[in-house]
């Protein structure tokens, strides 16, 4: 039996065992997908090299399963945040119902992400994209009591219709180019923007709108913030990357074309759109109360950045845009993590009614501000290499000025949020309802703190990341990505000494922390949450005094035309209207037999008048 | 019998209009009931007119003028050549009997409804819609 | 050869006229004897299926008439299929609704299992016969029981049903001999591969009037909007086994009666895009009105409406691909429609009304019954790795070797609506808060083996479809090659 094939078969027994073993032990089931996860991803990584191929038939249809460096960099992603995700998830799911439910559906959405990066035909794409999506589907509306209507079907409606496009593209790509298999689509030019236009066009909606970009991100905040967290770890870590995965392959036509300026304008509508979700998403996340939102809205912004940097189409922006994508699953899922942990032991993750965590869960508090540091793209942390590196393509290559203010204004107005998770749920006074608030559990604890390590090292030798990441773009067909282990050169041949500017940077920082909790350790003094000064105002009962409430008032008063302009209220009137039409047609059936009489002997005179028209 | 001969063929064209016309005339009478009137005994009643009309539209095209009942006797053996085409018949007959079914459940259902509805106007009979 | 298609026939109408006999000595007869009947269809068909695989097509005359003469029973690759298809489903459904109600009176199921039995056994008529006015009969005998099953519940709405369903019903009737009295008096004859042979010499304006005929009158049969009206009361108040038994065999029959006059005896162009038209305008009609609706079964029923719209569509596009995907979705959709009415019906057991609304949460009532439908909707909708996704993908892949964009593309919207109701469904099945009391109603062992074979079906299939792809080729090929069943009939001298 194909190696490949045992993965998938060890992903699938494991989702089915265990959800066979909840009916016997709740408790062992965590275990059971962790050890089956860990087990699959054991035989991968020994078993498998990059190159690996493997052909059958089924259906008629000639399938390949295969691995490409390109396919292995997104399989670290996978089979890393996984097992991490599961190993966290084995405390926080605890006492938690149906988990066998859970790990099943878990299981299999593992087996899905993996499936859609093996592939090497569309058809398996496809088949396991599918799998990917319901199998999420199944974990999003686990939490979603009540509100199944509304949030989960959107996640699903939204999936539906990015795979629908992906599924109208491979139909075409068989009829026009009489081939299934990815590698030869590519060859004889499928996703070529001159020939066939619909083709690449359908195939980055479907990708697009699994990388939750601007404008079908809706679906992505309340599936994420709903789900529970340590499936959002991955789903915002790791399944939200196959869409960049597939939005990478489509542009390889783009850069492997022989004239590039002709598409010149993809480039520019993508790389808006990327644009546009990056600030959508970072002002959206200012105003949530709720960390889990806030940290939602965040990746819907992070992947902004990402579909940027994709959209540059040049050596530095893929490698930007790789290098986020590793490094905005690691330092998202260890948020997601945390404000997991959070949830877990304070019961909320509501930001005005906690604050001062930090004295009680120090190591979460710990993994937050390196996460957050990394979010922030502050020096010296991985975040800051990416950032770089996309700032730098923007500016040098793609010559894309406003691109390039706008997103510069997003990461900026990122440490804004940024600031306020770090704040609203760790520093500050404690409230007294947090007062017996414990640390998180060890196995909670490990899987962050791996997280934060990679984030910090990937920092400081960003070449650990580059080395898979060119490698990755030497397989969808660049040529001579020159990188060393601190430093990457650029189209001119300038060198940049990325490890070392962040050192510096985060020595500079450093030392300045120092200085200044040194100068005003001094004149702290204790108040209370609530206890703030009203400027001569006496605040009304009702009125919340924590500072979270209306933490960003005065920005959010300036950007108030932006938060009118909103999406999820475009998309929901759409629905509502569809529905209200729909209900017209229902009514053709009125209960009436004699009506029903009577649309037959029309239906038949109508035939017998137009009966030319309609037979020749 | 010959007199009766003579006289068809006098009338022929009229006695072959007055067959069709009525034919087609109880299958637009069966319609115009089915598809107007409210009484569900009536409609009923206009299915069956209308099975009618078909069936006597059946045998009307299977006659042959003249001819002689399908069967073969000794001592008649080449009546094939002057026999009425059998095969319209044995149709009729199957769809009357079918007819007949189906008129037979159709007046139960309508019992089954009065008992139900205490009404017989179909326009009454639409819990089920949309 | 030892057993005949017309074995298909004989043994329900043996079995129909014993069972009252049969009833005064075990009074359990009424229910088994149908059972052994259906399984016997099943044994006919798989050897049908074997003796046409080894020596080709079967065409039997009846009464020692010849071909053109007499009445004929055929068994092609085509309706062997079908017939399989058709007796294994209704054996299963028969498995399912074996302790149908057995709170009712013994007189009250014996009419239930012989009116099923031989609902499905006109079914498997209407798809073997080889005459026209055969398949006439066997529409009646389906229409009559179907009809009276409707109504089989005493009640106030299945009257009603049972009554739109008789009276489109009995339109469809008089169309049909209307059709197939055009067709007789212009080619003299009532076997379809005689009339199909004879057809070009018909003057192109009747053949037109008697195509149309016929296509109103099976478009009834077929769920053809705007033909339909009486599909959904029908469905939703039929007793469970039987609304599947309309999903998974009658339906079929139906389309099979409407492939077989358009395909074979006729010749007419523009019909295939008549088909693709109006195939489309019921799938989208019937999809959009499925999703407002607050009845379990109604829906399913639009549903099934909705799917048959897609088969006709697939037959409309007309190639081979094509009509192979239409097979493959009709067997499809009769295995996991019938899966979904069959747990729908517990649930239904298990509430008051019969209102989606209700079904808040009863996962924890009935989990594998629940299990069960959860894998039916995603199978229907087509997600992979369920027998759904193949037969979709291969009607959306012939669609596109005829470059039919919008077609796809309407497919596809059409789907999504599919799948936000179905999925809303299974969200409250699983996810909404449960309200009321305990389970009152469990699956019965015969009903849970019924739907673990349907299940397993669909996730074998699912994964490996090439265990029955080849059938459904040959198949869709037999249907195809109309001179091939022409020459074979009139040549075959039994």
């Amino acid at each position: 039996m194909e190696i490949i094939a045992i993965i998938l078969l060890i992903l699938l027994v494991g989702s089915m065992l265990t959800f066979l073993i909840d009916s016997f032990s709740s408790k062992l089931t965590g275990i059971t997908a962790f050890l089956f996860s860990l087990a699959a991803s054991v035989v991968f990584f020994t078993q498998i090299p990059s190159g690996y191929q493997f052909k059958f038939q089924l259906a008629g249809l000639d399938l390949q399963w295969g691995l490409t460096d390109y396919s292995y960099y997104f399989a670290y992603i996978i089979f890393g945040m996984s097992v991490l995700a599961l190993l966290y998830s084995i405390k926080y799911m605890e006492g938690k119902g149906r988990l066998g439910y859970f790990y099943g559906s878990f299981l299999l959405t593992i087996l899905g992400m993996f499936g859609v990066v093996i592939s090497q035909d569309f058809v398996s794409l496809f088949i396991f994209w599918e799998i990917m999506t319901w199998a999420s589907f199944l974990l999003v509306i686990y939490n979603a009591y009540y509100k199944v209507k509304t949030k989960g079907v959107k996640y699903m409606i939204f999936s539906a219709i990015g795979a629908y496009a992906m599924l109208t593209a491979i139909v075409f790509i068989r009829v026009h180019y009489d081939t299934l298999l990815i590698s030869e689509a590519i060859a004889k030019g499928a996703f070529n923007f001159e020939q066939y236009i619909y083709i690449p066009i359908f195939l980055l909606l479907g990708f697009s709108i699994k990388a939750a970009v601007m404008p079908f991100h809706v679906w992505a905040p309340s599936a994420y913030s709903k789900s529970p967290m340590s499936f959002t770890t991955i789903f915002s870590g790791a399944m939200s990357k196959m869409g960049v995965f597939g939005i990478g392959l489509v542009f390889t036509s783009i850069y492997l074309g022989t004239n590039p300026e002709n598409f010149y304008w993809v480039r520019t509508i993508l790389g808006w759109l990327g644009g546009i979700t990056a600030v959508m998403g970072t002002i959206y996340a200012l105003i949530q109360t709720d960390a889990k939102k806030l940290l939602a809205y965040s990746s819907v912004a992070q992947l902004g950045y990402i579909v940027v940097g994709l959209s540059t189409g040049t050596k530095l922006g893929i490698m930007a845009a790789l290098y986020l994508t590793v490094i905005h699953a690691v330092f998202k899922g260890a948020l997601f993590m945390v404000a997991g942990a959070v949830e877990k032991q304070a019961g909320t993750t509501d930001m005005t009614k906690i604050s001062g965590l930090i004295r009680r869960m120090p190591w979460t508090f710990l993994v937050a501000l390196v996460s957050i540091i990394a979010l922030a793209g502050m020096p010296p942390v991985g975040g800051f290499v990416g950032k770089w590196l996309l700032y730098e393509a923007l500016i040098t290559e793609s010559n894309n000025y406003i691109l390039v203010v706008v997103v510069f204004f997003s990461s900026t107005a990122a440490f804004l949020y940024s600031y306020r998770f770090l704040y609203g749920l760790f520093l500050g006074q404690e409230e007294k309802d947090t007062k017996d608030v414990k640390e998180a559990p060890i196995t909670m604890l490990i899987p962050m703190l791996i997280l934060m390590i990679i984030a910090i090292v990937s920092g400081a030798v960003p070449g650990l990341i580059f080395e898979p990441a060119a490698k990755a773009m030497e397989a969808i067909g660049f040529q001579d990505v020159t990188w060393q282990m601190s430093s990457l050169t650029n189209l001119w041949g300038d060198t940049t000494n990325l490890g070392l500017i962040s050192m510096l940077i985060g020595a500079v920082f450093v030392i300045v922390f120092v200085f200044i909790t040194l100068k005003g350790y001094k004149n702290t003094k204790d108040v209370g949450t609530k206890d703030i000064s009203t400027s001569g105002e006496i605040p009304k009962e009702w009125e919340n005094l924590s500072f979270q409430q209306d933490f960003f008032q005065p920005f959010q008063r300036a950007a108030a035309p932006l938060y009118s302009m909103n999406m999820n209220k475009i998309w929901k009137n759409l629905g509502e209207n569809l529905e209200a039409f729909f209900g017209f047609f229902r009514k053709l059936y009125t209960g009436n037999g004699q009506t029903y009489a009577l649309y037959v002997v029309i239906f038949l005179v109508v035939l017998l008048l137009f009966k030319d028209v309609i037979f020749s | 019998m010959m007199e009766f001969q003579a006289l068809f063929e006098q009338y022929r064209d009229l006695i072959t209009i007055a067959v069709y016309g009525t034919a087609i005339a109880l299958i637009v009478i069966g319609l115009y009931a089915v598809l107007m009137k409210k009484h569900l005994v009536k409609i009923v009643i206009g299915l069956s007119i209308m099975d009618a009309g078909i069936h006597l539209l059946f045998v009307a095209i299977g006659y042959i003028s003249g001819g002689t009942a399908p069967i073969f006797s000794p001592g008649n053996e080449n009546a094939g050549a002057r026999m009425v085409d059998p095969v319209p018949q044995a149709l009729v007959l199957t769809a009357i009997v079918i007819g007949f079914a189906v008129t037979a459940l159709a007046l139960s259902l309508v019992i089954r409804l009065y008992k139900h509805h205490h009404t017989a106007n179909i326009d009454q009979l639409n819990s089920l819609k949309w | 050869m030892v057993i005949t298609p017309v074995h298909y026939i004989v043994a329900p109408l043996i079995a129909a006229f014993a069972i009252p006999l049969l009833i005064k000595i075990h009074k359990d007869a009424a229910r088994i004897v149908p059972g052994i009947v259906l399984f016997y269809n099943v044994i006919v068909s798989l050897f049908l299926m074997n003796h046409i695989a080894e020596h080709g097509m079967i065409s039997e005359t009846l009464a020692g008439w010849q071909a053109p003469w007499g009445i004929n029973l055929v068994v092609t690759p085509f309706t062997g299929f079908l017939a399989t298809m058709v007796s294994i489903l209704g054996f299963i459904i028969w498995l399912y609704g074996y302790r149908f109600k057995r709170t009712l009176k013994g007189g009250e199921v014996k009419y239930y299992e012989i009116l099923q039995m031989m609902m499905i056994a006109g079914s498997i008529g209407i798809i073997i016969t080889g005459d026209i006015f055969n398949m006439f009969v066997f529409i009646e005998i389906v229409g009559i029981s179907a009809f009276s099953l409707t109504a089989f519940y005493r009640s106030r709405d299945g009257a009603e049903a049972g009554f739109k369903y008789l009276l489109i019903g009995g339109f469809a009737s008089a169309f049909l001999l209307l059709g197939i009295l055009i067709i007789y008096t212009q080619t003299g004859t009532l076997n379809m591969a005689q009339i199909a042979e004879r057809m070009p010499d018909v003057p192109q304006q009747m053949k037109i009037v008697a195509l149309i005929f016929f296509l109103v009158a099976l478009g009834i049969e077929a769920e053809m909007f705007p033909l339909n009206g009486w599909a959904p009361d029908a469905y939703s108040q039929a007793p469970s086994p039987t609304s599947a038994t309309f999903a998974a065999v009658v339906s079929v029959a139906g389309v099979y009666a409407l492939i077989r006059v358009v395909f074979t005896m006729f010749d007419v162009e523009g019909v295939n895009n008549y088909l693709m038209v109006m195939g489309f305008v019921t799938m989208l009609i019937a999809e959009i009105a499925a999703i407002s609706q607050k009845d379990l079964k109604r829906m399913l029923a639009y549903s099934s409406v909705g799917q048959v719209g897609l088969v006709l569509i697939a037959f409309g596009i007309g190639s081979n691909l094509a009509v192979f995907g239409a097979l493959f979705l009709m067997l499809n959709h009769g295995v996991i429609k019938s899966l979904l009415f069959m747990a729908g019906s517990y649930f239904i057991y298990n509430t008051d009304d019969k209102k989606i609304k209700s079904l808040n949460g009863i996962y924890k009532k009935l989990p594998i019954v629940s299990f069960f439908f959860a894998l039916g909707a995603l199978a229907i909708i087509g997600f992979p790795p369920f027998s759904g996704f193949w037969s979709k993908f291969y009607i959306l892949i012939s669609a596109a070797d005829e470059k039919y964009v919008f077609l796809i593309i309407g497919i596809l919207l059409v789907t999504i609506i599919e799948l936000t109701y179905y999925l809303r469904v299974v969200g409250r099945i699983y996810f909404a808060k449960q309200e009321g009391e305990p389970a009152s109603h469990k699956p019965s062992i015969n009903a849970l083996v019924a739907m673990s074979s349907l299940a397993l079906f669909i996730i074998v299939i699912g994964v490996y479809p090439d265990l029955i792809m080849p059938h459904i080729q040959s198949a869709a090929d037999a249907l195809l090659d109309k001179s091939n069943y022409i020459q074979q009939i009139l040549s075959i001298k039994n």
